[in-house]
């Protein structure tokens, strides 16, 4: 992407003076992209604060490099949590110099990114739709709250979201996976040999595995300023996409936000407050540069998607202390949820010593199992709440592992036998599962711990329920039962629930702590993320959640954003802001 | 006495006959496995490459630390572990001694617990052999290095005694596995074929993959995929 319009926090002054932007955005990421290329398209003139360093995909990422070019053959160490060539920079679990806490007995990971895209430079990319139920998925079981809005209401936004990041998929027709408009979708991938085992043992047992959706382009997209290629079937798209096949908001929103010349991006701006006037409107924000020098930037209206703890944190770092600012609700940090997961692992007999051929495919898996007992749930037969879904593995995978996945024995001869023979034989159900939120998840300030610039850090509470663990003992049987009907046998531990689950974070799809909803009493925003409290202030990320359905969620948030965004660029017209 | 006590006496009879061949033969050959060294070992604390290296032009920081004696015993072991055959070299001839030094070296709690397993595998790989053989690992024949080897390297057999030697000897497999498998020639030995771009839809499996994947879908009992 072109260089001119980006700026480091410490030279952003004169910056700043010269453009006069008339909304500040707190991050770049999935959230922080799409409302700048919605505001930026609207004629409002936007600066992008982006806590991380700058970050061109195209130069940096290690697109074709084996796993023998890296330290340790690209294993995860504590520097790079996902590997050596993961796409995150300055980020992980842990973020040098910005520590966050855990209440006793809670265990919450946060994954953050400091660099120019956030998360979506690496993100799973797997992108299926809410459907009706999820919005109102109290009205169903009684559990947590509905959504202020219903799916009809997003389901515009999630057909231009999806034509606009581009989504290989196909319409399925399933209760609660709702087909995108004509015309939406790009042709998904062919199945690989494995997961046309799973599909096959999954239909003889009454269980649908369809084509999955990925923000993955199988069509060139053109456009003048974020020309993205149709993905050419190799090289991982953790590690990022040079030829912006894979979505990133580095190759695609934020290249056509600065297109229309009405974006700045500063980099290296690490927002502490959100300032406010005597009214209690918001004035700008304050932010940090990297050498700990504080300084200011005034705007019209600020946006807040800098990923939902982190907003949540800024907010509770804002305004009066202790409550913070858009908190007369005290919901501000309530309501975190995370999805559940955990991963069963299978060796199919049947599938060793096959032949030989490509199978990097899209790289994604080409196929998945959404929730298939809806309506079993509905008549009561089931013993836990909400859904989920598996992602699939199983491929004749790139060279950095160990091919006989730890069932070799012996060693000589019979090793490198091994070798070839268990090569490609496993499969693996990775569950996606649905939490409910609930009174004993949820971040605070934590009264002592300070970050490197002196900004109070976030401490999490975290509790999950018998819900989820019942849900996550469902979805290990049947994953069980899959792979012991392709004759296989489960290769991963036996845990029960309460120890198979994932800790609070790991699934990296936090969401909720700055919840939507219709009353300034329980929520924090409206239904178009405006701070009930603040007129001009608005949330664009997964912090709006009000429950989490197991659809991964960043092409909601997008989809919600760009809703968001279009109702501030409406009331900015109107001068209403 | 209750009859679940009474179960429980019985297997650890069963169990105890179950190893009586082992210890018989260990016998013949030793009185007793050699010494496991169990002492620990100072962590390493080199830095790493840190929370943003440069992904176009990776290096190593850490030093190396093995000694040539030890990285000796690692290229005789990689041989017997993955020797030549008609479709990749062996494990010395491809360095595995090099890789793993560059893994115990390296300062990061997984690759530390690695290394104090290693170091003391190597120390008492020498041992057992100067107890049995009078000569350490390099010194002894590929013959005398085996039957060292049979004592540990196989899940069902293990000697009993020997279950810490057991436990560094599957751990220096699986590390040989990954090294030797993420090279070039370990690639082409299990058939990898990908990390080539290819324009226009994957191609999806061959005719004779799918072929042979309905066939054995058909020996399930499940419905093979259309062609």
């Amino acid at each position: 992407m072109a260089q001119a319009g980006k700026t480091d926090a410490h030279k952003a002054g004169a910056v700043t003076r010269e453009f006069e932007p008339v909304v500040v955005i707190v991050g770049s990421g999935a959230a922080g992209g799409m409302a700048a290329y919605v505001l930026t398209r609207a004629g409002i003139k936007c600066l992008i604060l982006e806590a991380g360093r700058d970050y061109d995909p195209v130069k940096e990422t290690a697109m074709f490099q084996t796993a023998t070019q890296a330290p340790l053959r690209g294993a995860t160490t504590p520097d790079k949590h996902f590997g050596y060539f993961d796409a995150t920079a300055n980020g992980g679990w842990t973020v040098p110099g910005e520590p966050y806490t855990n209440a006793p007995g809670s265990t919450f990971k946060w994954w953050r990114s400091r660099m120019l895209g956030g998360r979506t430079n690496h993100w799973g990319r797997h992108v299926p739709r809410f459907g009706p139920y999820d919005f109102k998925a109290k009205s169903r079981d009684g559990l947590g709250t509905d959504w202020p809005i219903s799916y009809e209401d997003v389901a515009p936004y999630y057909d231009r979201t999806e034509k606009l990041i581009g989504v290989a998929g196909a319409n399925a027709g399933l209760e609660n996976h709702p087909d995108s408009g004509p015309g939406v979708l790009l042709p998904p991938a062919k199945p690989r040999i494995p997961e046309l085992a799973i599909q096959a043992a999954a239909r003889d047992l009454g269980i649908p595995c369809v084509p999955s959706r990925y923000a993955i382009l199988t069509r060139d997209m053109p456009d003048p300023h974020a020309p993205r290629q149709a993905c050419f079937n190799a090289t991982p798209c953790g590690r990022g996409c040079a030829i912006g096949a894979a979505f990133q908001s580095t190759t695609s929103l934020l290249p056509m936000a600065m297109g229309t010349g009405r974006l700045r991006i500063v980099t290296n701006a690490m927002v502490s407050r959100v300032l406010t006037n005597e009214k209690g409107r918001a004035s700008g924000v304050e932010y940090f540069d990297k050498s700990g020098t504080p300084r200011r930037i005034k705007a019209r209206a600020v946006v807040l998607a800098a990923s939902a703890c982190e907003s949540s944190r800024l907010l509770l770092n804002s305004g009066k202390a202790p409550q913070g600012l858009a908190n007369s609700s005290g919901q501000v940090g309530r309501g975190l949820m995370d999805t559940t997961g955990t991963n069963i692992v299978g060796q199919i007999p049947a599938l060793e010593n096959r032949p030989r051929f490509n199978e990097d495919g899209i790289e994604v898996a080409h196929v998945y199992i959404p929730f298939w007992l809806y309506k079993e749930q509905a008549a009561g037969k089931l013993d836990f709440p909400r859904a989920y879904h598996y992602e699939l593995g199983g491929r004749f995978a790139a060279p950095g592992g160990n091919p006989a996945g730890g069932l070799e024995d012996g060693y000589g001869a019979a090793l490198k036998e091994d070798a070839r023979r268990y090569y490609g034989s496993f499969i693996s159900l990775t569950v996606r599962g649905e939490m409910i939120p609930n009174a004993d998840s949820y971040c605070e300030i934590d009264p002592e711990v300070k970050d490197r610039f002196g900004i109070p850090v976030l401490r999490f509470h975290w509790k999950f329920s018998d819900h989820e663990y019942r849900q996550i003992a469902h979805g290990i049987k049947t994953a069980q039962d899959i792979i012991h009907r392709l004759g296989g046998r489960v290769t991963s531990p036996d845990l029960p629930p309460q120890r198979a689950i994932a800790d609070g974070g790991w699934i990296i799809h936090e969401v909720g702590t700055t919840r939507m909803g219709s009353s300034a009493a329980d929520s924090v925003t409206d239904s178009f993320g405006r701070t009930w409290d603040v007129d001009n202030l608005v949330v664009a990320d997964g912090g709006v959640f009000t429950s989490n359905a197991h659809k991964n969620p960043t092409l909601t948030i997008m989809a919600l954003a760009w809703r968001s965004m279009d109702k501030l660029a409406e009331r900015m017209k109107k001068g209403e802001v | 006495m209750s009859r679940d006590i009474s179960r429980r006496v019985t297997l650890a009879w069963v169990a105890a006959a179950s190893t009586l061949p082992y210890a018989a033969s260990a016998q013949d050959a030793a009185a007793t496995p050699a010494a496991w060294n169990d002492d620990a070992i100072a962590p390493l604390t080199a830095p790493g490459y840190g929370q943003d290296p440069d992904l176009q032009n990776p290096s190593v920081p850490w030093p190396l630390t093995l000694n040539p004696h030890q990285r000796g015993i690692l290229r005789i072991a990689a041989d017997l572990m993955l020797p030549a055959d008609k479709h990749s070299p062996s494990g010395g001839t491809l360095h595995l001694d090099a890789f793993l030094d560059e893994w115990i070296s390296a300062p990061y709690p997984d690759q530390q617990r690695d290394r104090a397993l290693m170091l003391h595998g190597l120390e008492w790989l020498d041992a057992e052999c100067r107890q049995r053989f009078n000569t350490d690992f390099a010194g002894a024949s590929d013959a005398q290095r085996r039957t060292v080897f049979d004592l540990i390297a196989w899940r069902q057999k293990i000697a009993p005694g020997y279950e810490r030697p057991a436990q560094f000897f599957a751990r220096l497999r699986g590390l040989m596995m990954i090294g030797f498998y993420s090279l070039p020639e370990g690639a082409a030995d299990i058939g990898y074929m990908g990390n080539k771009p290819s324009l226009g839809p994957y191609a999806g499996p061959t005719r004779e993959a799918l072929a042979q994947f309905n066939q054995a879908m058909t020996g399930l009992g499940l419905k093979p995929a259309k062609a």
